[in-house]
Order: structure tokens, then C-alpha cells, then sequence
């Protein structure tokens, strides 16, 4: 650690570092496109010039980002000669970028806007044509680059060198003719595409899924876990006048992701948005499940429960700490077996984030003590027992629907809380149940981090969330009641 | 306490009379003048190029309309009365409106969606008068907003020749 003065202020900044991270450490607002803290500086945009004094030397002005914290430097990003030559360089981005913020998906969001209006520079002073190149090169399945809006940064090729460790993207072309491009134009691969899309600082790379879907303003965004594989990366998801899900990205964490996410997790928000959600509660009345109030199909169930010893709760891996707490809790009470489903990993698997298990919360509740089950054992204990609940978001797809159906109903009696109702001759009665972008809670990854999931919108009119629905089937029970 | 002081009348007003045919030879001097009142649905009323009536979309003369869904409007509007969903076209403008509501019940004609508009496709039109049967019908979506360029173009004219006030010569 060395000593530098930022602004008048004297800050301990740490040599290895670039000084642009000594500078936004210590709330010194340096503009950057080509740098980013999760790759290698390059120096390519010229944007973060600040005013540096070492010594006796006269002070400088220097790119923060490929400059190095020594002892007793004295930086100055507010001087008049750095606003100058950040402006100038500003200019020379803006040349050739196309006035179409109007369009772009990237306003409200984008850091050559927000620094455009900072600098207060709205109008240009060329007269020669912008030059024209292609707006809607598709890049793959997941990306559409705009070349006319790229300014060149090369995050984007340098993310792919150094995170995925597979390069695929390269500045192609000379001079003002420069564009990125993919070897041969093929098509780019791998599942961490997403992620140049977040990182481009103008609109240029856009996710062809999130492209013309929404302003950005528009979205209502919130802190939650990712729930596709153990790893539980950090993210944001944002959701359009609190109905669909049209973004999920990743969110800075040093612990788990760093900047990254797959692009597993980050389209996985389309089964959030499909129609059909189970509204309150059904109970079999005949043949068929019948729409029912959730409270008298509490109290039927609550009766059963109570009265039946032989039972089992068998719990979604998707279940957070807190309702598996509570399940716990009263399946001991009532004497009722406990487990949750463990599916096999897939094949998903990569050294950089994946971690092939799709159970989100496997540590939690296994750090509850609550049992893992594989699918063949979890389907064993529920045809073991006479009346079993199965409990989360997911559980009919993990135990398979057509295994579920081959559950002698004469035999077990089974209750469902699921997102979906599907008719399965031995499931008495099913509740909807809150998912994992519309309820809150704590998932624990696979190394132990706490990652929250919050509630972005609102579950279908009736729909629980699994700790209330296990709350509201407590409070019917005084005995339990009084125990707790 | 305030003390009021009267006013002491003199005595034509204390005799009440005078005072009755005084007040009574304004109201006959005003019935032989030109009437003020207008009889509003028989004689419509001057609409100038100042006049802020309802919100419309430019059709321009490709029967195209310059709107590129940008949402300005929408984030502009006080009222909350737009609603813009978009989606991408093969036009050069990329993208279109899917969905442009506008709830004319919330409208209130403040002419911020004009203001805020960077591709001059909203404008206010002279159209005041509103009324329907369902609040449903006062909902108009993007066919009962278009209206063809004829129709507003003295408005159009009158917001390009104010808004030059702080245009630059150079900016674009």
C-alpha cells in the first residue's frame, strides 16, 4: 500500500492496482469505457485522463487506468486541464457514434451518454458524413452488433480472452474502418456471450432477447440470486410495469461471480413469464381438482396431517433456508419424515461459473439437516408413506410428472404446492406457490455464501409464497401453536 | 379588533330609488351591445396555432409515422397517460411502436409529450372535444392517434419556429 493525495484528500491506494481504482475508491468520478475492474486495462478510450504530479516533475495529465499508485503522487481529476483533455477525447469517440439514442437500448444506461450530458457538449463540430456501416450484424443466437455505435473499446474481445479463455472477437479492419468482428464471421459460441452486453459501455452489443423490449428506466430492479446451479451468482433482475421479467444480469460479487454469468441463468427468466400459474388452492372433489378457498383446503389438510403418522415432506431444492426451517419444524412435530430432491448434475458443467447441480439452495438445507434425496429415493419415500406434501417451485418437474402418475392413489395421499396444477390421479389437493423472483428469502451456494432472493413482482392472485402457506397451516393447528 | 368604519351614504343612496334605476340602465345599456357569450357546440371555437388540444401521431406522407418508441413521452407525461410498448421493424428506424396508448382521460394537454419528442412525431392537435360512452373507448391507441400531416401542420410549423430559440446554427 503506498500514500497518494486524490483530490486534496490523502488515500492509501494499492500499487498493483490501476490509479482509476484509487480514484472511485475514494469518490473521484473518472469516467471509463475501455477499462473495467474485472479485465485488463488496456488504454484504449483515452477517457480517464486525470492531472498527476510526481515529485518535482511539472503535473501531467495521464490515462488512470494504465498508470500504477506510486508514493506521494498527487492526482487532480477535476482540474481544468483534465476536463479539457477528457472533453477533447470525448469529441474524437463522438465522431463517428450515431445520434440515435431515441432507438438505442442502451439510453438511460449508457456511460458515453450520461458522460456526453456531463460534459455538456450537444453539438458537433464536423460537417463530413458519419460513416456508415452495418446497424444489425447478428452475432450468434444471443448478441446483434451495432458497428456504427461501437467506439472501440475492446471490452468485449478482451472478455473473451481472459474470462471464458477462448477468444472469439477481435478488432478488424484499420483506422477509422476498424470494426469488431468474429473470425471468418462465424458465429459466436460458448455460454458467456451475455455477458458483452453488460459489458459494452455504449449500445453496440444488445442481447437479441432483451432488444427493443424496454427502456431501462422502466424497469423495476432488484438484488436476487441466480437459481440455476449451485453456484448462486449474484443478480439483478428487472421487470417491466411488475409483470414480465425481461432482464436478469449479473451483480457485483467478489465472492461468488465477480461480473460474470452464464447465459443459462441469464435467459433463464422466460419460465417466469409463462401463463397458466396455479391461482390459491384445488382439492379433489370426484374425479376433479376443484377451485377452492386456500383456508378450508388448509384446515382439510391440516386434519389429515394430524391425524395421519405415516407421512413425508418432500422439499424442491429451490426452497430457501427460511422455509425449510419451518418445514422441518413442523414435519418433526407431526412426526413426519423430511427430505429434499436431489437430482442428478447435468452437463453443464464448466471450470468458470457452472457447477452441472441445479439444486440453488442444496447447502442450506442440507446445512439444516435435512436429507438429500435422489429422484428414484425421494419417489421410494412417497410411496412409502399414506399422505405426502411436496413442497416448492419445480417439484412435479424434478420427480417427473409420468412418475407421479404411477403413485398408487389408493395408497398415498398426496398434497402438492407447485406453480403449475397438473392433474395427477393421486394428488388430493394443490396450492399455488410464489417463485423464486416473487418471494423473499436465503439461498446458501455451494460454498457457503448467503445470496438473497428478493421479490420483483407479485405471485398470481391466491399464490404463497411456501413459509406463509406453511405459517397459515401452523396457525390452524393450536396445539403446535402453543409449542412454538 | 379591527373597527370597520362605514361609510356614511348620502342622501340619493339612502333614498334607495335612484340607486335601483343606476344599476338597472347597466343592465339595459348591455342588452343593446354585441353579446361576449359564444353558443359553444352551434360556433366552434378560433383555434390558432398556440392551441393545445388532444395529442396526436404524425402520419407523415410515406403513411409512415416517425415515432421510434423511445419512451421520452412516456417518461415525460405528468398524468401517467402513456403507454408504449416496443418492437423491432425493418424500417430504418429499427424500432416501432407495437403499443401506443394514450388514456385521453388522464391527458391533461400539458404538451410535455411534444416537448420531450426527439423525432417530432407527437404533436398537439386543435381536437378539444372528447366524450364516449365506456372509459374503455377514451383509451387511444396508436390507429385513433395517427392523424395525416395536413391536418397539423400549423402546429408543427409554430413548435419548429420556438424551439429555434436555443438551437445553435451548428447543432443537428
Amino acid at each position: 500500500m503506498v500514500k497518494i493525495i486524490v483530490n486534496g484528500r490523502e488515500v492509501e491506494a494499492d500499487p498493483k492496482k490501476p490509479l482509476i481504482k484509487a480514484c472511485h475508491d475514494n469518490g473521484a468520478d473518472v469516467p471509463m469505457y475501455c477499462y473495467h475492474p474485472g479485465l485488463e486495462p488496456v488504454g484504449s478510450c483515452r477517457i480517464c485522463q486525470v492531472e498527476v504530479k510526481q515529485g518535482d516533475a511539472p503535473a501531467r495529465v495521464m490515462v488512470a487506468c494504465r498508470t500504477q499508485p506510486a508514493e506521494g503522487m498527487v492526482v487532480d481529476t477535476e482540474s481544468p486541464k483534465a476536463h479539457a483533455t477528457r472533453k477533447e477525447c470525448l469529441e474524437f469517440l463522438l465522431k463517428n457514434h450515431p445520434l440515435d439514442c431515441p432507438i438505442c437500448d442502451k439510453a438511460g444506461e449508457c456511460d458515453l451518454q450520461d458522460f456526453t450530458y456531463a460534459e455538456g457538449q450537444d453539438a458537433g463540430r464536423t460537417n463530413e458524413p458519419r460513416r456508415e456501416l452495418d446497424k444489425r450484424k447478428s452475432l450468434g443466437d444471443t448478441i446483434v452488433l451495432d458497428q456504427e455505435r461501437c467506439i472501440l473499446c475492446s471490452r468485449c474481445v478482451r472478455f473473451f480472452e481472459e474470462v471464458p479463455k477462448q477468444a472469439q472477437l477481435t478488432v478488424s479492419d484499420l483506422g477509422s474502418r476498424s470494426v469488431i468482428a468474429t473470425f471468418m464471421d462465424r458465429p459466436l459460441k460458448g455460454k458467456y456471450q451475455g455477458n458483452i452486453a453488460d459489458l459494452c459501455p455504449v449500445g453496440a452489443l444488445t442481447l437479441k432477447k432483451f432488444r427493443f423490449q424496454a427502456r431501462v428506466w422502466n424497469l423495476i430492479k432488484m438484488a436476487s440470486t441466480c437459481g440455476e446451479c449451485s453456484r448462486g451468482c449474484s443478480t439483478t433482475v428487472e421487470v417491466l410495469r411488475g409483470a414480465d421479467v425481461k432482464r436478469m444480469r449479473p451483480r457485483e460479487n467478489e465472492a461468488v461471480n465477480k461480473f460474470w454469468m452464464c447465459d443459462i441463468g441469464r435467459f433463464s427468466f422466460d419460465r417466469h413469464n409463462r401463463s397458466g400459474r396455479l391461482q390459491g388452492a384445488a382439492v379433489r372433489e370426484g374425479v376433479q381438482l376443484v377451485p377452492y378457498p386456500v383456508e378450508e383446503a388448509l384446515t382439510r389438510l391440516r386434519d389429515e396431517l394430524m391425524r395421519e403418522k405415516s407421512g413425508a415432506w418432500i422439499l424442491s431444492p429451490w426452497l430457501t433456508i427460511e422455509e425449510g426451517e419451518r418445514i422441518k419444524a413442523v414435519a418433526e412435530r407431526l412426526g413426519h419424515a423430511v427430505c429434499f430432491v436431489s437430482p442428478a448434475p447435468n452437463s453443464e458443467k464448466d471450470d468458470l461459473l457452472h457447477t452441472g447441480d441445479p439444486c440453488p439452495n442444496r447447502r442450506g438445507l442440507s446445512e439444516l439437516g435435512i436429507p438429500a434425496a435422489p429422484v428414484a429415493q425421494a419417489l421410494e419415500a412417497l410411496r412409502g408413506v399414506k399422505s405426502a406434501v411436496l413442497i416448492g417451485e419445480r417439484i412435479v418437474e424434478l420427480l417427473g410428472a409420468g412418475e407421479l402418475a404411477k403413485v398408487d392413489a389408493t395408497k398415498t395421499r398426496v398434497h402438492l404446492v407447485d406453480e403449475y396444477a397438473l392433474d395427477i390421479p393421486c394428488v388430493l389437493s394443490v396450492y399455488g406457490v410464489a417463485n423464486c423472483v416473487e418471494r423473499t428469502g436465503t439461498w446458501v451456494n455451494i460454498d457457503g455464501v448467503r445470496g438473497p432472493i428478493s421479490a420483483v413482482k407479485a405471485p398470481p392472485v391466491g399464490a404463497r409464497s411456501p413459509a406463509k402457506l406453511i405459517d397459515e397451516l401452523v396457525r390452524l393447528m393450536p396445539k403446535l401453536e402453543k409449542a412454538r | 379588533m379591527v373597527i370597520v368604519k362605514r361609510k356614511e351614504l348620502s342622501l340619493a343612496e339612502k333614498l334607495y330609488l335612484p340607486e335601483v334605476v343606476r344599476g338597472l340602465s347597466v343592465t339595459f345599456r348591455k342588452m343593446f351591445e354585441k353579446p361576449i357569450t359564444r353558443q359553444y357546440p352551434e360556433e366552434p371555437l378560433e383555434k390558432t396555432e398556440v392551441t393545445r388540444g388532444q395529442p396526436r401521431l404524425v402520419v407523415k406522407e410515406d403513411d409512415s409515422i416517425a415515432c421510434v418508441s423511445c419512451g421520452l413521452c412516456e417518461a415525460a407525461c405528468p398524468a401517467y397517460a402513456i403507454t408504449i410498448d416496443g418492437g423491432e421493424t425493418d424500417r430504418a428506424i429499427e424500432r416501432e411502436p407495437k403499443r401506443f396508448d394514450i388514456d385521453m382521460l388522464r391527458c391533461i394537454l400539458c404538451g410535455f409529450c411534444e416537448e420531450a419528442c426527439p423525432k417530432d412525431a407527437i404533436f398537439m392537435s386543435d381536437e378539444l372535444e372528447l366524450a364516449d360512452y365506456s372509459r374503455e373507448a377514451l383509451i387511444y391507441n396508436i390507429e385513433k392517434l395517427k392523424r395525416p400531416q395536413a391536418a397539423l401542420q400549423q402546429r408543427i410549423d409554430y413548435v419548429k419556429k420556438i424551439n429555434t430559440r436555443w438551437q445553435t446554427p451548428s447543432s443537428t
